[in-house]
């Protein structure tokens, strides 16, 4: 150690360089409000097509989710920074909204959807989203939540109408509303950490 | 007695070694984000990455988004490399203390 420098500054200097790099990475992890906003969408979509009767309910609801989840991420990113993260799990999402999308519309149209067909289908894209997301954030708890919407997918094939569309509404319940909660709260408590844990005044 | 590195004088400063590192982890951040995540004041931040502009190690971009003014500040290469290369003279130096 040269005389001239004090090695405690200099640990301080590494621990600041890794507690700003953490800090920025944090950024990325305020998604939880989404889960239960789209969690909430399926169940308003779910109750209109069963006691309305009406075919545009899924469409409509899934448009108004996705217009209103565009506005609230938009307002919430102007203050936030983009990440390479950030735009990853942009891509991972926007993909599985669209394909499922786009195949549940061609069935519905065609006549061919039935309720088994629809959960397997909204199960397994959830189940891959989740999973990438999961490892990507290294969540081992969205994995789980990956875990149920495959064995919803899979279960769903094998049980009556009724049971398959009761086993989606439980899964819904588990991997949307309540996920998305936790994960608002643990997004909490790491913004109260990191509030309580910087602050780099002077030059 | 083997020579010990020299640390960048520039990266040195610690809020300027922060808004690095910072940046290290986005790919571009606003002043705004920037300031709440140092606790710097606005004229000392400015100051810092007008600094760290002038060596050549952030790249800003001034736009308005819906109307209002925003200036974001994007790490340079040369910025990434400096930052490495001050990590590894910090960690030369400290040797086994870490």
């Amino acid at each position: 150690m040269t005389s001239n420098v004090d090695e405690q500054d200099l640990k301080d200097r590494l621990s600041l360089i890794e507690t700003m790099i953490a800090e920025g990475r944090r950024t990325t992890e305020s998604w939880g409000w989404t889960f239960v906003l789209w969690g909430v969408a399926y169940y308003i979509a779910i109750a209109w097509a069963t006691l309305g009767q009406s075919v545009v309910a899924w469409p409509i609801t899934m448009i108004s989710a996705s217009v209103l989840t565009m506005v609230l991420a938009s307002r919430r990113a102007a203050s936030r920074p983009d990440t390479t993260v950030g735009r990853a799990m942009l891509a991972i999402w926007f993909g599985m909204g669209v394909s499922t999308f786009i195949v549940m519309m061609s069935l519905g149209i065609s006549g061919r959807l039935e309720l088994h067909v629809a959960v397997a289908i909204v199960g397994a894209m959830l189940g891959a989203a989740n999973a990438t997301s999961g490892i990507i954030l290294k969540w081992k708890m969205q994995f789980a939540c990956a875990v149920v919407w495959w064995a919803s997918a899979a279960i769903s094939c094998f049980l009556s109408e009724i049971q398959a569309g009761i086993l989606f509404v439980i899964a819904i319940f588990f991997c949307q509303i309540v996920f998305g909660i936790y994960g608002m709260v643990a997004e909490s408590r790491k913004r109260k950490a990191g509030r309580a844990g910087h602050g780099v005044s002077h030059a | 007695m083997p020579d010990l590195p020299e640390l960048n004088p520039v990266i040195h400063g610690k809020l300027r070694l922060a808004l690095l590192s910072l940046l290290s982890s986005v790919e571009e951040a606003e002043f705004t984000w920037l300031r709440s995540k140092t606790g710097s004041t606005d004229g000392n931040l400015g100051a810092q990455l007008l600094k760290l502009e002038e060596a050549g190690y952030v790249a800003v971009e001034k736009k308005f988004v819906q109307r209002k003014p925003q200036t974001l500040y994007r790490m340079t290469d040369d910025g990434r490399s400096a930052l490495t290369e001050y990590v590894s003279a910090l960690k030369e130096l400290l040797g086994s203390a870490i």
